[in-house]
């Protein structure tokens, strides 16, 4: 320790020259302060930008100057020696150049910055917008990993030895070991475990090269090349264990099973195949969220691009999911299919915008602003384009397989429009005159729809291709949910919010059936299996809930409270071709369940 | 306590595929002279490198006062004094700087000897180092070396750069003194002339390899410059073994290895080679008759 400390005072002696230049800087933004046309509005601004400019750009020249030439200078020119023929130890030789050169970077530093700081007052702190400390701790810091990467350089370079190439090759590989490791991580919307993953290695890689310094001077001694060989075996052996600790972090926190996921859990459910979408954080892995497509029918669960939740669709007849996955800036669109172990890649990028697949999943209409174009997945080729106009909400489904309709909301109104394959053109078939909103519906063949408007409460029936009226199903009776069935009757619900009622309709809009519901907030359709519609809604008692109500009897069968329900196409513009057999929801505990409507059986899906 | 104060055993120090030292070995006996000689390139400073515990060797083990030299070496160099061959201190400390950080890593730190000794050399204490001639900064050196009275002094090559009279005084003052105060030293030079009246043991060595490790009296006793005046037809080189054999005036000159008295005249009396002059040799003579014969 003495040896250090007199090793360290010796290096500072020699070095002092740098010191007396700093004080020279640190005088400069003041003279640049009182010299008309450089002062700018405020002086004291004046002395704090340059002072910080200055003090930056010099405690980083220093860094890489002393850091390229404190050790690995003193080999080349054979110095080395000066030190080793006395009693010194190679670690008190280590140790003290380095306290020295670190000391001179922020003491060089600290005489720029320390009489700017205290002259500007609240002009620094209006300057710098985080605070005074951590921006100092971040430029030291910057500085001291420069001054210890020129360190090794230095030492690599002037020993002249062809084990620069190795480095060369175990830099290369460390970098790209890196990159592999936090893609997952980054996949995942990691951001927290990436930046501390990224802070953990340069702390090691940090630590590494001062422990290596000391390493390198007790087994190269006065040898340039030896110091070299004992560097980089001692560098590059602790970058490779701290990476495969790293790699097996990064292994364990990706490894998580549907089951694990605890916290921000989140589904999408089809609305009637066996395919869900989960996604959640576990318990010990951080921010990582892993996302998993389930079948609910086998169990079966296959990884998926976190993001994919935000874009998956589930085909009509419910044997396809229809996915992104993140590539560089764009999405390629991939299909899970029913009874196959991988997805098939469409070919299909997009960068922006959304898309719709067709009944059966065979083809992808992309919707990227400003054009829509419809694919065929198995000829891996677009078959028409076309310009989109302009519009506030854009809503498409494919009626067939060569036509897509699309519901385009202006200013005055929704234009309907069919692109169709064979035409090969955008084709405006109809108009809906309703500024605002309209929430849509269309019945299993696309013929008709339920158009209810946001702002008055009514509902009507109309025809699904031309936006013409056909009936008017209520008026002023605040509808707050309206869909039909897969066997084409209608539903909706209506009602003051202290006592809502359901209405079965026939597919021409005759009435069937009213079964009061009691008092509800907020309603939304989820599904049918042709005896039971399910809803979920916000009960003035039991609050959110899952209710299965018995069209054919009238009654409740089933009620099942939850936290969150899950989507399970509840927005879908037209309804699934089998029936609702199970829907998800998110328990108080944040554990996915699945409940059977027909039985009110419940199971777990996650977290259990 | 070990009489011996270096010893070094089968050393060989490489430097990628060129063999610096090869198989070196050699004893120091304690207050023993040393001089190891050889030309450049011989391995003489991978060795002292080895010997102060800067460079480890390949194989070999070297011992100072019975310590590992590699493993010991912050310790033992309390007691040792070291010239290196370049000069290596900063060049940007003066003088007395160095004195004053030296002192503070030594045990022991006589100031005013180095004061003095660099007052005789004429090196003021305020000069930089960069500044100072090569033989100035070898004078600085060695007063740094001798200010903890080193029980070992250590010098490579320290007449490299110094005029004949700091020569002349670093021989006869400097080392003859503490030769005489019972120092161990061990020397590397080419000055054999310098070194010839102290040095209790020589060593020499070729291509990394110590080809020759002997007291100096008794080297200089079997070697010996023989004149005849006519050509010999034969030396019988079972009585005498000469190391050099080539024409002189219009006889000859030989240069034996294995002199002595009784042989020579055991050779003379079994040959007719008529008159014969015999000659003693110097250290410089036999260095360049070893080397010359070696090479040939």
């Amino acid at each position: 320790m003495k040896n250090a400390l007199v090793i360290a005072a010796r290096e500072f002696e020699e070095k002092r020259f740098v010191a007396y230049a700093a004080v020279a800087f640190a005088v400069l933004p003041f003279l640049l302060a009182v010299i008309p046309g450089i002062n700018g509005r405020s002086p004291l601004d004046t002395i704090a930008m340059s002072a910080l400019i200055f003090g930056t750009t010099f405690a980083v020249a220093v860094a890489v100057i002393s850091g390229a030439s404190f050790v690995g200078r003193d080999l080349s020119e054979g110095r080395m020696s000066f030190y080793f023929s006395r009693p010194a130890g190679p670690f008190s030789i280590w140790f003290g150049k380095l306290t020295a050169g670190i000391l001179m970077i922020v003491g060089c530093f600290g005489l720029i910055i320390v009489p700017a700081r205290l002259a500007a007052g609240q002009h620094w702190e209006r300057l710098v917008s985080s605070s005074t400390t951590w921006s100092v701790f971040y430029i030291l810091s910057l500085a001291i990993a420069l001054f210890l990467l020129a360190h090794v350089i230095s030492t690599f370079a002037r020993s002249r030895s062809p084990l620069l190439a190795f480095d060369f090759a175990a830099a290369v590989i460390c970098g790209v070991s890196i990159r592999l490791m936090l893609l997952p991580l980054i996949a995942g919307d990691a951001a927290v475990i990436v930046s501390k993953l990224e802070l953990a290695l340069v702390i090691a890689a940090a630590l590494a090269i001062v422990c290596g310094g000391a390493w390198q001077l007790e087994r190269g001694r006065t040898d340039r090349r030896r110091n070299h060989l004992a560097l980089s075996q001692f560098l590059w052996g602790t970058m490779a264990v701290v990476l495969l600790i790293a790699a097996a972090y990064v292994a364990w926190v990706v490894s998580v099973k549907p089951s694990d996921l605890t916290g921000h859990v989140r589904a999408t459910r089809s609305a009637a195949g066996p395919f869900a979408v989960i996604t959640g954080t576990a318990k010990g892995r951080g921010d990582y969220r892993a996302a998993f497509l389930l079948n609910s029918e086998d169990g079966t669960t296959m990884r998926l691009d976190p993001w994919a939740e935000f874009g998956v669709h589930y085909t009509r007849d419910g044997r396809s999911v229809v996915a992104p996955r993140r590539a560089a800036n764009f999405a390629e669109i991939l299909i899970y299919t029913r009874g196959k172990s991988e997805p098939l890649d469409t070919g299909l990028t997009v960068t922006s915008g959304d898309f719709v697949a067709s009944d059966d999943g065979n083809r992808i209409a992309v919707l990227s602003r400003p054009n829509i174009s419809i694919y065929d997945v198995a000829q891996k080729r677009s078959l028409t384009s076309a310009r989109l106009p302009d519009a506030k909400y854009l809503r498409a489904f494919f009626v067939t397989p060569d036509v897509v309709r699309l519901y385009v909301t202006q200013q005055e109104g929704t234009k309907i429009l069919e692109l169709d394959v064979r035409a090969r053109g955008l084709r405006e078939t109809g108009f809906i005159a309703s500024p605002g909103y309209l929430a849509l519906n269309a019945d299993p063949s696309a013929a008709h729809m339920l158009v209810r408007q946001a702002h008055s409460g009514g509902l009507t029936l109309n025809d699904a291709r031309t936006g013409a009226p056909i009936k008017t199903l209520a008026t002023g009776t605040n509808v707050i949910a309206a869909r039909y069935l897969r066997d084409g009757r209608i539903v909706f619900i209506d009602g003051p919010d202290s006592a809502t009622v359901l209405h079965v309709l026939s597919a021409d809009g005759t009435q069937q059936r009213d079964i009061p519901l009691g008092a509800k907030k907020w309603a939304m359709f989820i599904g049918d299996d042709g005896a039971r519609v399910v809803v979920t809604d916000v009960d003035a008692k039991a609050g959110r809930v899952f209710e299965s109500i018995n069209i054919d009897r009238g009654v409740i069968e089933q009620r099942q409270p939850t936290r969150e329900w899950v989507t399970s196409g509840a927005f879908d513009l037209r309804p699934p071709i089998e029936a609702l057999r199970e829907v998800f929801y998110v328990d108080a505990n944040s554990h996915i369940m699945a409940w059977n409507p027909a039985t009110g059986a419940k199971r777990t899906i996650t977290g259990g | 306590m070990s009489d011996t104060a270096i010893r070094i055993s089968d050393l060989s120090v490489r430097y990628g595929r060129m063999i610096a030292v090869e198989h070196a070995a050699l004893n120091v006996s304690r207050g023993a002279v040393y001089a190891l000689v050889g030309r450049n390139g011989a391995g003489k400073s991978s060795l002292v490198r080895c010997l102060l515990g800067q460079q480890k060797p390949q194989r070999g083990d070297v011992a100072l006062f019975g310590e590992d030299a590699w493993k010991r070496r912050k310790s033992l160099m309390q007691r040792i004094g070291v010239v290196t061959e370049d000069a290596d201190a900063p060049p940007e400390m003066s003088v007395g700087a160095i004195a004053r950080f030296c002192s503070r890593l030594y045990d022991k730190w006589d100031q005013d000897s180095v004061e003095a000794r660099l007052r005789a050399f004429g090196v003021p204490l305020t000069s930089r180092f960069g500044s100072l001639s090569k033989g100035q900064k070898k004078q600085v050196s060695l007063a740094m070396a001798l200010a903890i009275s080193p029980e070992l002094l250590v010098l490579d090559d320290p007449t490299l750069g110094l005029d004949v009279v700091a020569r002349k005084s670093l021989f006869e003052e400097v080392i003859g003194d503490l030769a005489d105060r019972g120092t161990t030293i061990f020397i590397t030079t080419h000055d054999l002339a310098g070194v010839e009246t102290f040095a209790d043991r020589v060593g020499m060595m070729e291509h990394g390899r110590i080809v020759l490790d002997e007291d100096v009296d008794a080297l200089k006793s079997r070697f010996r410059r023989i004149r005849f005046a006519a050509q010999p037809v034969a030396i019988d080189t079972a009585v005498l073994r000469p190391t050099v054999m080539r024409s002189w005036g219009g006889g000859a000159e030989a240069i034996v290895s294995n002199y002595d008295d009784v042989s020579f005249e055991r050779l003379r009396s079994a040959s007719n080679i008529g008159a014969a002059e015999v000659e003693a040799m110097s250290l410089e003579e036999i260095f360049i008759a070893i080397a010359g014969g070696n090479n040939s």
